[in-house]
Order: C-alpha cells, then structure tokens, then sequence
C-alpha cells in the first residue's frame, strides 16, 4: 500500500489527540479522603470503668469536680431569665465529660527502649501534657421567646493542655473559652455556692450571669444516687440545685440586656444508664411560683406496653426533698410537633398531675422548635406551666429535655 | 498540479528515504534523542513538581494561614491563648516532621494533628473522616497510614508498625486507614503517616511544643481578622499564609530544574546539528534529480515542500520515538531527581512518574519545530537548484569559500554578543544560557575557517606519515568544506557540550574536597540521621550529649546546631556552632572584618555564607533581621564565609548569641577531639557502645564523614552525569551519522578512484583517515569550545543559580576523552562506508555517468 504524506503525517497525529484527550481531560479532582477504620479491640463499652452501684458519701467542694473513671458526667444549667422589659429568654449551657477509655496501667509505650516514657494515667512527669483519654463536650443554647427563636452552638476538645477540664480548687469547669467559675460570696459554703457562667456562641450571642443558690444542695434519689435501668450498675450520681437565682448579661442579635431570673443546675455521672431495651427519656425541671419544684423523668421502653421507668423528686420552698414513687406521677400528652430539620415527632404540650400532692398543671413549651440538631439529636425546651396546687392557683416555668426521638 | 502529481513527488522521496535507510534512521536518531532527553528531564521535574504540590494541598488543607514560631517550634501556650483568650476558633495544632516505616524504603510526612479540631481543615485528619477518637488519641499510640501503604507492608489494622524519628525507633498500633477517594488523593497521601498530636509531641521530642497553628481567615474582614489575631500573639511568633511556606519550598528547587532543563536543551541543540547535517546530505544527493524534476515542470515551491514534508516525516517519526523513549528515561531520571532533592532541599517522596500534557506538547514542538528549523537551509537550497543538472558542489563550494571570511567574523560577533549578555548586571541564569548558546553558534560559524587553518598544518604531517593519500585526505576535507564543516561542527558542539559538563563537575567536586577538609576540623562528628542529607533536621537526645561528653578519651567537644528562623529575607537556615574563636579554625572566608573571630565568640555579630550573600545581594556591614523568641533583632553581618553544603545558604552565630535570644537548647551535632592518648578509631567504636540503646547516630571520624559527604555530593551530581553521559552518546551517534553520511554520499568519487587503479585497501586507507582527520579536528576544537562552555558554566551559571565560587579544575583525561571520543567515533564511521565501496564494482557506481 502506498501512502501519501498526509495519510502518514495524520495518523499520528489523529492517534496522539485521541490519546491526549483520554489522558489529560479528567478533571483535576479534589483530595478527599476518608479513614476506614477500626473495629474496637477492647471488650465491652463498660469495662474497666467505675460504675456506679450504691449511694455514697458526697465530699465537697471535691465532688463537684469531676469523676475521672466514670465514663459520663455532665454539669447541666438551665433557666428563665427575663429583661427588664419582660422579654423572657431559656437558657441551656451544659459541659459533658466523656471519658473514651478506661485508666489502664499496663499500657505499653511507644519506644520500646525507653522505659522512662512510659504513660499509663496520661500524667507522668515526662510526658505531654497533651495525652488524655478525657473529652469534652459543651451545648449552649437561647430560646428567644418573643421571637421563637432558638439559637445554639457546640464545642469539643480534648480535655487536657489546658483547653478544656474540670478543677475544684479554683473552681473552673471549662471548655476553651466557655467556662463555669466560682465567684466569692461571703455567705457561700463549699457545699452551696454561687457560680458564674460565660459563654459565647460562634454567632455572638453570649451569656454572662451569676447564679446563686436559694435552696441546699438535692442529692437526687436514693441519696444522690439514682437508679435509671433495671440492670446492675445502670444508675448515676445525681445532685442538683433546683432554685439558683440568677442575674447578668445576655447577647442576642447585637442587643445586649441586663436579664434576671431562676436556673437549675444538674450534676450527673455515670458509666452506663440505660437498659438494652430503652431508648431515651423525657426530664422535666420545674420551678413554682409557690417556691416547690419538681424534678421528673420517665425512660421509654422501645416496647411500648412496658411501663417507663420513673423518678421523680418533689422539694419543699424549705428545701424538704420528697421522692415520688413510681407510678404517683401522671402525664399526659397533648399536642405534638414535627421537627423541620429531622422529622422527629416531639410532644410539646403535656398534663402533669400528682393526685397523692393534689397537683395538677398544664405543661406547655414556649415555643415549638427547640430541637438540638448538635452531633447528638435532642430536644432541650423552656417550658411555662399553670395550674393548681392544694387549690391555689400556680404557675412557673422550667425545662424539658426529650432524647430518643430520632427518626428510624 | 493534480493531487498525483503530489503523491508521486511524495513517492520519491519515501523511496529515497527507504533507499538510504541508514540516513534516515540516524537523522530519526537524531530528533530521537533530543526530544527524549528534554521530555524525560520535563516529565521528571514535573512529576517531582506535582507529587510535592500535591502533598502541600492534602496536608495544607483548607487553611488559609498559619501561625510559627521563631524558629521551628512554637509553645503550645499560643494555640491555649488562641483558642481560650482570643477564642478564635478556626484553628488547628499541627506538628509534622519526618520519619522511616521499617519495610518500606522511603521517608514519612508524620502530620500531628488533634482530630478534634481538624474538622474544618483536613477531612481525613477529623472525626467526620472517621477517626475514632477513643482509638487514636488514647490508649497505646497510633497511626493512621493510606491503605495502599498498608497493603504494601502486607498488614493490617491494629498491627503495630516500626517507625523510626531521628534514629529514634518507635513502635506504633496501626488504628486505621486511609481509604482515597481518587488517584490524586492517593498520590497526595501515600507518604503521610497520620498520628494524634500527643503521639507526634512524643515522636519529635516536643512536649508542650506545636511546629504550627493552621487557620482559616475568611476573605471578608480578613485584614481586620489578620490584625486582631496578630495583636494576641507573643513576640517571637509569625502569622504567615499558608502558600508561602510551599511557595518557599518549591523555589528552592527552581535553579536546580532550570539547570537540568537547560542542559536537555543542549541535547536537542546537538540533534538540530544532526538533521541539518542529514537533510543538506540528502538534498545534495539528490540534486541531479531535483534538478530533472525541475526541468519536467515541478516548481521551486514544490520542490521546497517535498524536503519540508521530508522533515515532517522524519520529525514526526523522531518525535514519536523520543516521547515513548524519553517517558522511559523519565522513569530512571525521576528517582535520580528526587534523590538530589531529598539530599539538597526538602523531603518528597514521589512514587510515580506522572505524563502531564504541557512536557508532551513542549517535545511535540521542539522536536517538529527543531526539525523543520534544521531542515530550513537544505530545503531552500533544494528549492533554488537550477533546471539544468550542473555540478553544484563545485559552485556552492566556491561560494562557501568566499564566505569564509564574513562566516568567521559573523562567528566573532555572535560570540562576542554572548560574552556581552554576560555584562548585563543581575542578568540571571537564562540569560547565562543565552550567552552558552550564542557563544556556541558563534564558535560553530567560526569552524569553517578554523578547518581551512588546522588543515594546512595537519596536511604535511599527514603526508609524511601517509604519502599521497594522507595528503588527498585532508584536502578532502577542505574542498568539501560545505559538507564537512557541518558535520565537524556537529561533532565540536557535542563533545565540548559534554566537555563543559564534565569540567563543570570536576571543578565542584575538587572545591567541595577542599572545602571539606579545611571545615572539618574534629577527630570524631556525631549526627542523627537526618531526612534531608545536606541539612541537619534532627535533634541528639540531651542525655547521649552528657554522656558522650563525659566519655573517656574525649579531650573536647564542641556541639552545631541548625533551624530554619525567619529573617528579613524569609525562611533560611541558621546554624548555631559552640566554636567561639576557635572557628577560625574551620570556616574559610571570602570577605572578613579585622578582629572578627574574638567579636564572633563575645559579641553580637553574625556571618553568613557566600550563597546567602548572593542570593539576597547582602554584604560585609548589611545588618540582618532575624526573628527570635525576644521579638525581630538586628544582626550586623561581620563576614562572609565559604560554604557548599547548601545553595540556599547559610547564617551562623556562636551558641552563647543564640542561648541569648532563643529558648531552644536543643542540638543537631557533636564534633568531638581524642585526647593525645586515644586512638581515634578507638574513641569511635567506644561511642557507638554507649549510643546503642539511646538513640541510633552516625558517629564517623573525620575521614568517614569526608567520605559520606562525597558520596553525597557524587549522589546529587548523578542527574547531571547522566545527562551528560547521554550527551556524549548523542554526540557519538551524531559523529557516526554525520561523517558515515559524508562517506556514503563521495560513493562516486571513489569509485572514480578505484576505476583509476586505486586499491580496495588504498580505499579504506583513503576513507578512514579522512573520518579520522575530521575526527581529530573535532576533537581539538572541542576543546576550547569545550572550556569556554564550562568556564560559563563554573563562573556564570553556577554563581547565578546557587552563588558559589568555585575553583576551575580542568582535568587532563577529560580532554583526551574527549579527542578520543571524537577520533574513536569518527573512525568507527568510516568502516561501514570503506567497506561498502571496497565491495561494490567501481562500475555500478559510474553508470549514471
């Protein structure tokens, strides 16, 4: 065959931008990379920790520090507070504890040669400071009532190298820029004392109050300790004030107001809570206009003839706490709401009576859409409530906290 | 003209082309070898280019700032202030560093990170990317290492993995892998080792210590951010954009691809010779066609474009061949062109050569453009041959003849204009290869004349040796001047290009030597392995610095120290010495104050080495800025010394200067003295027993360390070797093609020798010393052609690409080598043509008389 110039010169030519378009005309793509990970080599989630299996003698100031052993702890505030004007703002600041393993002394060190570097607390001299096997989590959040809105923000970080921890003396409970202080009162005890809370949101909006306890400290349940599932070691120490007045500053939206008004505060650790076979909990915190307060939760069952287990504590305007039993709390719901962001189903208006106390109130939320969309899904809402107590007529206001109702 | 028409001028010429298929396949060679060598040196420079930059970007993330300290740590109270005080919160801790995985034979990116706060900037460093954080950042240490890593050393997740830092050895749990998304991200993360910043501070001996904080700075604000940010920050700390750390580590590597690049251009300046010479062969033969064509009707312009589309043809098929050759080499001269980056600059691993389009097409063009360049003149003067089918030769001859003299001062000019370009103040290294190629056209427009001359005295000698047929020969040579002048300056332009490398080399390495000697000073040097050879990266364990101190036999000791700090200038590389006075000892300078060496030890005065000097135009008196832990102070710069280990240069300062400006007391070397009474091999192997255990160094005596900073300095010259070696085959194949094809076209002059009685052996004689004579001329005149290409190269490229003084060795082997090369190949050339003639009947080739 005979070829002319063309048919010689073209077919290199054609074949090299064939070749060129395949190789080169892929996009250049984005670096992106994801880490396979990791089945868990330990046994069980619990091993190794401390579990919480009977009351105990609480010291203070010491046990309002943290519980290093224990796998959770939280020290939760919530509260009313209104400006001058009346506007009425909930609030929800809490910083969780997470211990992601157990303290474990045979660990081995990375240098096999150096037996001086050996870490087996995360506090040996020569090590860094940045070890730890404690996380820290923090949730704040604003419910504007007037305008329905509910703001919130979240933080992590390793609790340790100074950026996030748990110290009794000076008190400080502190993820990075968000913190929980003693402040100095001269009437304040070791046991009751007043705290200052400041946090601000990515947004701006901040908080910066003082809050004083009006009421001894209430060692929930069975002296403070408080059993929430059936199995051994499903339970968690448990205190609280439940009546801490409160005054400072809030920012929302650029505005800054003096706000003042009631908090609650919950101290909580545990290692394990829940049964296998129950899936979250609805927990009230209610303030009186005529100085009670009422703290109740029921833990649902994921099987919905079984009846929930329940705990519930009634405390006295002087500070008389009662335990109610099982079964002496009746709710009801009444309205529900479905979440926007994730298609939950929330109750949202409830009765609450207890016969047994002759008290019987209307429960609702301020508003609607308080739903915590953070890395865990919850419910964390400023409730009113009016009804009738012994015949006279009450209101107050409080909190509720639903978890487990995530969308299968 | 129909289309036939066309195709049977295009017929002709594929038959001559098959006809002669020696010319043809040379002068493919040829373009060949050319392109190959320019894309092989692109496809590796972009290869080494992309794996770096593209490791930059997964590693660089999404920050768009970071924050240093002075030098390369910064105290972990800057990111607690960031995050706590000024609570900024787009920030992550970043340590990273170096290190080996036994089983695999290249180093590590170890990238620290707290995954907690990697969220924003690194997806596969975050919880979101599926770190587990009980995993990795408790518990026994981990690391996190891409899956292609892990399939290569054969194991799998929550096996352990050796690491070894600074010959620290490390055992690792392995808590994941990395799983990439694309082949870029696989490329990007192949040599990462992902550890918790707990894990790294334990690696790189850096409790409470960061190597920096990354942030994001959105555009909007971002100056009013900058300013806030930097108002929180302590003295002795930076805030500098994320690209300028890449942006400094990528220039550094620019003069040494700009001079490997330029060197490959040499290569396919010599293959332009080389077509040249094969198609003015081929259009000179076929000028009695040509010129029967023209007397049948055929035009000038299609006569040029018969020879154009030959070219074509032969560029086309020549470039083929050198891509797919040169993407061959590419893959041997990439790992030689990481090797000399990983000893001179910066760690980079790159696993794969990768063929990106912009070296393709550059070869595309150069090796058509080279070839349709080359084949400019033979075309024309094809394209001008008259109707009638006279004897050509003889007039274009003549003619050359008559233009020797202009030729030769045209040459002058040319290579003076060259010299001129030198001239130009802060002209930088293209323009010093400007002034190589002018000076080499120059001299190659000169050769004509010079062959005219060296023939006149080469011609006596030959007669005496040879008689009549050694006179014949070189008269030969000048009566063919337009041929054989071109294919002699193909040759000179070959050998001196590769005569020039090699002085070039000698004269770095004979400097080096020298230099070595006169730095080195000790009896015995420890170090830790470093990851960049020419750079001491790591630190001595403080307790092996007691101990070795406090050995027997060890009179004194004197410890270095070096960082990269920032200065005036950017980022450079301070070296710290507890020499005091006594390093007059060590450090030869090239400029010096009176009475430095006493101010050195006591006062605050620095010097600097002759490569910084010239890199940043700073001088004896100049003050340097250099950023220390007590904020920027001045340095007044005292002297200037010699230095060739790096040619981003060098700042020293004796250690009580630095003790009073910085917190780090840490050390990258020991240089130690025996005592009268212990033998110095003695003293080294009794170190090693006491390292064994603390940390794995080399401690070598001074001679082993001359020796390992040799063969450093042999491995980073390798490339060029190479390049340089491949240059003397082009030249060889350059020689052989050009002269064989000067000998097969005289097909017919000597078989009118023979007819008149010449004997086949007389043949032989008649060609080879002829080959040899123009070999012999070659050689010789490569050598001049060959100085003058180094001594540009030693006093010009090398002072503008890396600021050294270097001393200029000529070695005489390397011009015999040279000669002989040129004679040696020119000799071989002449066989295959004697030996076709002496076979062929004289008669078959008068026919077409």
């Amino acid at each position: 065959m005979k070829l002319s110039f063309w048919q010689i010169v073209t077919i290199p030519i054609l074949v090299g931008l064939v070749l060129s378009w395949i190789l080169f005309s892929e996009p250049e793509a984005e670096i992106e990379a994801t880490i396979s990970a990791a089945q868990a080599l330990s046994g069980g989630d619990t091993e190794g920790f401390t579990q919480a299996l009977g009351p105990r003698e609480f010291v203070f100031p010491e046990d309002h520090g943290a519980h290093p052993g224990f796998k959770t702890e939280w020290w939760y505030y919530t509260g009313n507070l209104f400006s001058e004007e009346g506007r009425q703002f909930g609030y929800q600041f809490t910083i969780f504890r997470n211990q992601l393993s157990p303290l474990d002394a045979d660990l081995e060190h990375i240098n096999p040669e150096d037996p001086a570097r050996i870490n087996p607390e995360g506090n040996s001299a020569h090590d860094s400071e940045w070890s730890t096997n404690q996380l820290y989590l923090a949730h704040f959040a604003i419910s504007d009532v007037s305008k329905k809105d509910h703001v919130f923000d979240e933080r992590y970080s390793r609790g340790t190298a100074g950026l996030a921890g748990a110290s009794v003396d000076p008190y400080r409970i502190w993820l990075e820029d968000w913190e929980i202080t003693r402040v100095k009162d001269s009437k304040a005890t070791d046991e009751r004392f007043p705290v200052r809370i400041k946090a601000e949101m990515s947004d701006g909006t901040a908080l910066d109050v003082v809050l004083n306890p009006q009421k001894p400290l209430v060692l929930q349940g069975e002296e403070g300790y408080d059993k929430k599932g059936g199995e051994d070691g499903n339970a968690s120490y448990y205190i609280s004030f439940t009546r801490m007045q409160t005054e400072g500053l809030l920012k929302k939206d650029g505005e800054s107001l003096a706000v003042s008004g009631l908090s609650w505060m919950d101290h909580e650790w545990s290692t394990s809570a829940l049964d296998s076979g129950q899936t979250g909990w609805d927990w009230f915190s209610i303030q009186l206009s005529n100085g009670y307060e009422l703290m109740y939760y029921q833990i649902r069952n994921a099987d919905p003839e079984l009846t929930p287990q329940t705990t519930g504590s009634l405390v006295a305007p002087n500070g008389q706490k009662r335990d109610l039993d099982q079964g002496e709390v009746r709710l009801e719901v009444l309205e529900y709401w479905t979440s926007p962001h994730t298609g939950a189903r929330y109750p949202v208006r409830w009765t609450l009576a207890i016969p047994s106390e002759e008290l019987e109130m209307d429960v609702t939320t301020v508003f609607d859409d308080q739903e915590m969309t953070v890395s865990v899904q919850y419910y964390e809402g400023a409730l009113r409530v009016s009804g009738k107590f012994r015949d006279e007529a009450i209101d107050g206001n409080g909190y509720i906290e639903m978890t487990g109702y995530e969308q299968e | 003209m129909s289309r036939h028409h066309h195709d049977l001028l295009w017929q002709s010429s594929l038959r001559f082309l098959l006809q002669h298929p020696w010319h043809f396949l040379l002068s493919i060679l040829g373009v060949a070898l050319g392109v190959a060598m320019v894309i092989s040196i692109d496809l590796s420079n972009s290869s080494a280019q992309r794996a770096f930059s593209l490791s930059a970007e997964a590693l660089t993330g999404k920050a768009t700032h970071q924050i240093q300290g002075s030098g390369d740590f910064l105290s972990d109270q800057v990111y607690r202030d960031l995050r706590l005080t000024a609570g900024y919160r787009n920030s992550a801790p970043v340590i990273d560093g170096y290190g080996r995985v036994q089983g695999l034979d290249r180093t590590f990116q170890i990238l620290g990170v707290d995954p907690i706060a990697e969220g924003p900037f690194r997806d596969f460093s975050s919880q979101d990317g599926g770190i587990d954080l009980a995993k990795f950042i408790t518990g026994q240490p981990t690391a996190v290492i891409s899956d292609q890593v892990l399939e290569d050393l054969a194991k799998n997740i929550w096996d352990s993995l050796q690491v070894s830092v600074g010959g620290r050895p490390f055992d690792l749990l392995i808590a994941g892998a990395i799983a990439t998304a694309n082949q870029r991200s696989q490329q990007a993360l192949e040599s990462v080792l992902l550890v918790d910043i707990n894990t790294a501070q334990q690696l790189f001996d850096m409790d409470g210590q960061l190597s920096r904080i990354d942030l994001i700075v959105p555009d909007e604000n971002e100056e009013a951010i900058l300013a806030s940010l930097l108002a929180g920050l302590p003295e002795g700390t930076r805030l500098v954009s994320s690209g300028s750390r890449t942006d400094t580590l990528s220039q550094m590597t620019r003069a040494f691809e700009l001079n490997l690049q330029a060197l490959s251009l040499l290569a396919l300046l010599v293959g332009m010779f080389l077509i040249y010479n094969t198609m003015t062969f081929s259009v000179v033969q076929r000028l009695p066609l040509i010129g029967r064509l023209r007397a049948l009707g055929v035009t000038k312009s299609e006569v040029l474009s018969m020879i154009v589309k030959e070219a074509v043809l032969i560029g086309l098929i020549g470039t083929i061949l050198g891509i797919t050759a040169g993407i061959g080499l590419a893959q041997f001269l990439l790992g030689l062109v990481t090797q000399s980056i990983n000893d001179l600059y910066f760690v980079l691993s790159v696993q794969e050569l990768t063929i990106e389009l912009i070296p393709v097409l550059k070869a595309v063009t150069l090796g058509l453009g080279a070839t349709l360049l080359a084949a400019f003149w033979p075309a024309r003067e094809a394209a001008e041959a008259e109707v009638s089918t006279v004897l050509r030769r003889s007039s274009s001859e003549s003619r050359l003849a008559q233009r020797l003299p202009s030729l030769a001062l045209t040459g002058i000019a040319v290579g003076l204009a060259g010299g001129g370009i030198l001239l130009f103040p802060n002209g930088g290294i293209i323009a010093g290869y400007s002034s190589l190629l002018f000076v080499i056209i120059g001299f190659s427009l000169l050769i004509p004349a010079l062959i005219v001359g060296l023939s006149v005295l080469i011609r006596p000698i030959l007669g005496a040796l040879n008689g009549l047929i050694g006179k014949m020969s070189v008269r030969g040579v000048v009566t063919e001047l337009s041929r054989t002048s071109v294919a002699v300056a193909a040759l000179v332009v070959a050998v001196a290009a590769s005569v020039g490398v090699g002085v070039m080399v000698d004269s770095f390495r004979v400097t080096v030597v020298s230099w070595l000697e006169s730095q080195l000073q000790a009896d015995i040097y420890v170090q830790p392995p470093s990851a960049v050879a020419r750079k001491a990266d790591a630190q001595l364990q403080a307790e092996l610095v007691r101990m070795f101190k406090e050995t027997e036999g060890v009179a004194s000791v004197h410890s270095v120290f070096s960082e990269d700090v920032m200065t005036t200038f950017g980022s450079s590389n301070l070296v710290t010495t507890s020499l005091g006075a006594k390093a007059s000892e060590s450090y030869q300078t090239k400029e010096i104050q009176d009475g430095f060496w006493e101010q050195f030890a006591q006062e605050e005065v620095i010097m600097i080495s002759e490569a910084y000097a010239y890199r940043f135009g700073i001088g004896m008196g100049d003050s340097l800025g250099i950023m220390t832990d007590k904020g920027i102070q001045s340095f007044p710069i005292q002297a200037i010394y010699f230095d060739y280990a790096s040619d981003m240069g060098t700042i020293t300062m004796n250690r009580s200067l630095y003790d009073r400006y910085f917190d780090n007391r840490a050390i990258s070397g020991l240089a130690l003295y025996a005592d009268d009474k212990t033998e110095v091999d003695v003293l080294v192997n009794r170190l090693r027993d006491r390292a064994v255990g603390v940390q794995e160094v080399f401690i070598r005596s001074n001679k082993g360390l001359r020796e390992a900073s040799i063969e450093i300095f042999d491995r980073t010259f390798t490339v060029t070797v190479v390049l340089r070696l491949l240059a003397v085959v082009v030249a060889f194949v350059g020689i052989l093609s050009s002269l064989m094809a000067l000998q097969l076209e005289r097909a017919r002059e000597h078989a009118v020798l023979r007819a008149n009685g010449m004997t086949p052996g007389q043949l032989w004689n008649y060609v080879i010393t002829q080959t040899g004579v123009m070999g012999v001329i070659a050689g010789v005149l490569s050598i001049p052609l060959g100085l003058l290409i180094s001594y540009v190269l030693v006093y010009v490229i090398n002072l503008r690409s890396f600021g050294w003084t270097l001393e200029f060795m000529v070695s005489p082997s390397l011009l015999i080598q040279a000669v002989g090369l040129a004679v040696g190949a020119a000799l071989l050339a002449g066989i295959y043509p004697s030996w076709k003639m002496a076979r062929a009947n004289p008669a078959d080739a008068l026919r077409s008389e």
